[in-house]
């Protein structure tokens, strides 16, 4: 059995961030990516944050492939006629350093593998890890397309519903409730259609959220993000509720009726479809976390559940690259100690709480309940679109005073439920 | 005896689409990788050298990332590459690529078979076999089916649609071979990782006393027109499925 110093397994940004530290630090590190090349396989909806990830990979954020900086934060209650949309827009986002991005994985994927490459780690791509290699216990290698691969520590990345955590047995296979599945689009425009259509300068980019009547009252919603000549526009669909759905809805036709809403239809009109992806996306907070190390193994990104729904964004690349650098920094102290048990990679766990990630995992640990709230995505978006629709009528008669109009769509019960919601809310 | 075996760095066929809007193929920024049929005259070298011995040396002319694409090369087997590097290699046409490919083999000692595919996988020109034969004045053999390779002697079935043609040559020869001569093996991860290890030399062209000259200017590069009918079907009732049934009757494309 050949052996190398570290294993990854996946070629995400979670492996590749890994991959990039390690090699850096003259560690013999191999990465083993089941897709054609790195970022094949891996969809995102569209926004990476740099901020928090800026001083965990240094030096590289100058020449990275991505696409526009977002200026303009879009939300959008849709209900069945109508829909109410918040704008916000920043000259402050305007300004270097720019806070996020609008990103295409096939593209920035594709990049990072090679700055990984360029630092000496040897990456196999078209090739599957089957399953890990364990003695007395502990993990000694992978086997993967049919050959086994020695090495002192492997670090799994290799995704949401990870096999490699499974097989050591760090996780077991999920709950529903802890799943969404996303669907995405990539529509390519003109530069300059998407410019005048979105009302955008330069590098600008546009970044809009969805909730209400396009998820058919199930947990989700969808999402607009501009990149430089091109459109991501998706849904994301809790997977509990599509399963208890009567009658059943699938997700790509809620898509088609998406993009034919009047509010979207004119967006893409014209762009040509370059790219349909599918992902199932961790949304379990902190109770969906895997056990994230164990004797000769740990475990990074989307595998170990790190993706976090925060209500308004949902985050999950920023929490791959550092943990991806924090699983790398962990391997460096424990090959100073040249000791790889569970209790010398038990530093992971300490940098990880140490660091945004787990910090913000525990901030925000009610938010997957308080996202379950049916009433999120239903009620509220109606409820607005509502008042503002009697607002913006004028009828034959009289015109009714505003406050009469809010009470009309308001009884006593549902004040108070609007106010525990609230209360709930206000714990994320 | 050294088998040599030229390879060709192209966009990733698979990869590609073509924008409708200019009908114009997409190639930017799409993996690259070596022509399929170039694999196949791989695979025939690492088969000859697995009976009669001598090293599959895989020669190459490209762009920079082609230090990185000939992995590819060497991961099926081939024991070491010669490339030339140039990014004037882009779009250069089949003379260019000839010339510089005749330069790397002559650094080359004691070579007995130069294997190549029948044509690439972007020009498909299948002139560079023969070209290089011309160059280094050794016969050439083409599109190839099957080959033995036994005491100095080249025996080949040629495939000529119509007929096979069995000839016999001795060596050395330039030998181009067709997709049917066998299967090419899928590298395993070790061999992957063991080819990034394997010897390379490298040279720009100047190194080796060649001018990249371009004789051929392409006016247009587009794919064929295809109107699409854009019929759309959407009463949601039975109705629907009436019509489109008589819609594909009147283009004949179903039958009662």
């Amino acid at each position: 059995m050949e052996k190398f110093d570290v294993v990854i397994v996946g070629a995400g940004l979670a492996g590749l961030s890994a991959a990039y530290t390690l090699a850096r630090a003259g560690v013999e590190v191999v990465v083993i990516e089941r897709g054609d090349y790195p970022g094949a396989k891996n969809v995102t909806g569209g926004r990476l944050y740099v901020n928090p990830v800026r001083q965990y990979l240094p030096d590289i954020w100058e020449e990275a492939p991505l696409e526009r900086h977002v200026t303009n934060e879009l939300l959008t209650m849709m209900s069945s006629e109508n829909s109410t949309t918040i704008r916000f827009r920043s000259e402050k986002f305007n300004r270097p350093p720019y806070q996020s991005y609008t990103v295409l994985r096939g593209t920035f994927d594709r990049w990072l593998a090679s700055k990984a490459e360029a630092e000496g780690a040897m990456l196999v791509t078209k090739n599957l890890v089957d399953d890990v290699i364990k003695e007395n216990g502990r993990v000694i290698g992978v086997v993967a397309g049919g050959e086994e691969l020695g090495a002192d520590v492997v670090i799994a990345c290799d995704g949401v519903l990870s096999l490699i955590a499974e097989k050591a047995g760090l996780r077991s296979p999920g709950d529903p409730r802890n799943y969404a599945v996303g669907l995405k689009e990539v529509i390519e425009l003109p530069r300059e259609t998407l410019e005048d259509r979105f009302g955008l300068t330069g590098d600008e980019g546009v970044a809009q959220l969805f909730m209400g009547s396009l998820t058919q009252g199930c947990f989700g919603g969808g999402f607009l993000y501009t990149n430089k000549s091109s459109i991501s526009l998706g849904m994301v669909v809790g997977v509990k509720d599509l399963m208890e759905k009567k009658p059943q809805v699938e997700v790509p036709y809620l898509l088609e009726e998406f993009k034919q809403r009047p509010e979207i239809a004119p967006l893409i009109k014209g762009g040509e479809l370059v790219e349909y992806s599918a992902h199932v996306i961790p949304e379990g907070g902190m109770a969906g976390l895997t056990t994230l190390f164990s004797d000769g193994l740990l475990v990074a990104g989307d595998a170990a559940g790190f993706s976090l729904n925060m209500g308004i964004t949902v985050r999950g690349m920023e929490f791959a690259i550092a943990s991806g650098v924090i699983a790398a920094r962990a391997v460096q102290q424990a090959r100073e100690r040249n000791d790889f048990s569970a209790a010398s990679l038990a530093c992971y766990q300490q940098m990880l709480e140490q660091s945004f990630v787990l910090q913000d995992f525990k901030t925000f640990r009610h938010a997957p309940q308080f996202l379950e709230n049916p009433r999120l995505f239903s009620f509220y978006p109606e409820f607005a679109d509502r008042i503002l629709e009697e607002v913006f009528t004028f009828g034959e008669g009289p015109k009714a005073k505003l406050s009469d109009t809010v009470r009309k769509h308001l009884s006593f019960g549902e004040a108070w439920r609007i106010a525990r919601d609230l209360w709930g809310g206000l714990k994320i | 005896m050294n088998i040599i075996v030229c390879v060709k760095q192209t966009v990733d066929l698979q990869q590609v689409r073509i924008r409708k809007e200019t009908r114009e193929p997409v190639l930017d920024n799409i993996p690259l990788t070596i022509g399929n049929i170039d694999k196949n005259a791989l695979e025939e070298a690492v088969r000859i050298r697995d009976k009669v011995g001598g090293k599959v040396i895989a020669v190459s002319a490209g762009s920079e990332q082609l230090t990185d694409t000939i992995k590819e090369a060497l991961a099926m087997g081939a024991d070491e590459a010669i490339l030339v590097i140039s990014t004037e290699f882009e779009g250069a046409d089949s003379g260019a690529a000839a010339a510089a490919l005749a330069q790397a083999i002559k650094r080359v000692e004691d070579y007995g078979i130069i294997l190549l595919g029948e044509g690439s996988a972007d020009n498909y020109s299948g002139q560079v076999g023969p070209r290089l034969a011309e160059i280094l004045d050794l016969p050439q053999v083409t599109y190839v089916s099957s080959l033995e390779v036994e005491n100095g002697t080249i025996k080949a079935v040629r495939n000529l649609d119509d007929c096979f043609e069995t000839v016999e040559v001795g060596v050395p020869a330039v030998v181009s071979v067709v997709s049917e001569i066998n299967e090419p093996r899928i590298p395993s991860v070790t061999q992957i990782l063991k080819a990034g290890k394997k010897p390379k030399q490298v040279f720009k062209p100047e190194d080796l006393g060649i001018e990249i000259t371009r004789s051929i200017t392409t006016l247009s590069n587009l794919a064929p027109d295809q109107d699409r009918k854009r019929i759309l079907f959407q009463e949601g009732t039975d109705k629907d499925v009436a019509s489109l049934v008589s819609a594909l009757e009147a283009e004949g494309l179903v039958r009662r």
